[in-house]
């Protein structure tokens, strides 16, 4: 088996002034992993390669990256699935780079944050303590399912377009995930969310490129959660007020 | 006024613009040659109708906020500072008035004289 050749953009932003190309040859073995092939590029050639990772299994959102040009999971691609003589490994477009291939997220999750992704209820006890579940059909799950599979890669965010251009867009993450928690019959802070995304650089600058939901690895749609969520934006009102929520249910005692 | 206020009022347009634009290309290029439909007298004699008059009313209407609208989108994801927002908003409100009155002009003038015919 031959070598894979491994390309890494580096790039340090305190000593280097633009990014550079470097190659590596790492040995190549079946099921090899982007990831591994990196983790070995540190371990063994370069021990100045920057990457962030950390459960290996496509479950924590660390290890995002372009790899060949498109954003992917650099543990979830295998070398050879790419069917390339090299395999590219770079940092995610739209954000700034920490180092080779680490970028800074604080404003994805900052814009993350902003959009309330959490259940929002009147009955705050009741959260805060829970004496039961909230009633919640299969139907009613199914709705918001997909949404919940989000790992915060970040991935969907460096395929945007619009977040290319407009610093101050959501980005297709944190809509997909207020459109998760909006239309959750749970949930009653829909009005939070859609007043924040109804604005100049809201939810109206997505132009449904769709980038987002090609490039997902948990095979979340964004795109598709950012439409149906500016039927709500659009109309102004959220499914469910204070009060509105599903309510606090039981199950039946068992007989012993 | 909300975003998405502005943003119903651009698809509206759109839809609306699409049936006014395909009615005039229809008058121009179909029920007309179009080499009769362009020459001078022709487009007077237009003018001085009064239902064509409302209908290229509606049609600059139509589509000038339609197009300064799609423009003032395509500005705010250019930049994306406070004065820029107010400056491109205000613009968008100006230049809307501004092209709206000028085409008005012309239809007024063709109506009520000032045009020879």
């Amino acid at each position: 088996m031959s070598d894979v050749r491994l390309v890494v953009q580096r790039f340090d932003p305190f000593r280097d002034e633009k990014p550079r190309l470097v190659e590596y040859a790492v040995p190549r073995r079946e099921g090899m992993t982007v990831l591994d092939a990196l983790l070995y590029a540190r371990d063994y050639l370069d021990h100045s390669i920057g990457l962030r990772f950390s459960c290996r299994q496509a479950s924590c959102g660390s290890c995002g990256m372009k790899i060949n040009g498109r954003p992917r999971l650099a543990c979830y691609t295998q070398v050879d699935e790419l069917s390339t003589e090299k395999v590219l490994a770079q940092p995610m477009d739209n954000f700034a780079i920490i180092k080779d291939l680490v970028t800074d997220l604080e404003s994805f999750f900052a814009k993350h944050r902003e959009l309330t992704p959490h259940l929002v209820r009147a009955d705050t006890q009741e959260v805060e303590h829970p004496t039961a579940e909230f009633l919640m059909s299969p139907e009613e799950l199914e709705r918001v399912l997909q949404f919940t599979y989000c790992i915060k890669c970040g991935l969907c965010t460096s395929s945007c377009p619009t977040v290319a251009t407009d610093s101050k867009f959501p980005g297709p993450q944190a809509m997909a995930q207020a459109y998760r928690y909006t239309v959750d019959v749970r949930d009653e802070g829909g009005d939070l969310r859609l007043a924040a995304l109804d604005d100049a650089h809201g939810i109206w600058r997505c132009h449904f490129a769709g980038s987002c939901s090609a490039v997902c690895p948990k095979g979340v749609d964004p795109a598709l959660g950012i439409q149906l969520l500016k039927r709500h934006v659009m109309s102004g009102k959220a499914p469910r007020k204070q009060g509105e929520g599903a309510k606090v249910w039981s199950p039946p005692a068992q007989k012993q | 006024m909300k975003e998405s206020r502005l943003m119903l009022i651009q698809y509206a347009t759109a839809v609306v613009a699409v049936v006014l634009v395909s009615v005039h290309l229809i008058m121009q290029g179909v029920i007309y040659p179009y080499s009769t439909a362009i020459s001078f007298s022709n487009m007077l004699s237009v003018y001085r109708n009064g239902f064509y008059a409302i209908f290229l009313e509606a049609l600059l209407v139509i589509v000038l906020v339609h197009g300064f609208n799609g423009v003032r989108i395509i500005l705010h994801e250019l930049r994306q500072s406070a004065p820029w927002t107010r400056w491109v908003d205000a613009g968008t409100v100006v230049a809307i008035v501004a092209a709206v009155a000028y085409g008005t002009r012309t239809i007024i003038l063709a109506i009520f004289g000032g045009v020879a015919g």
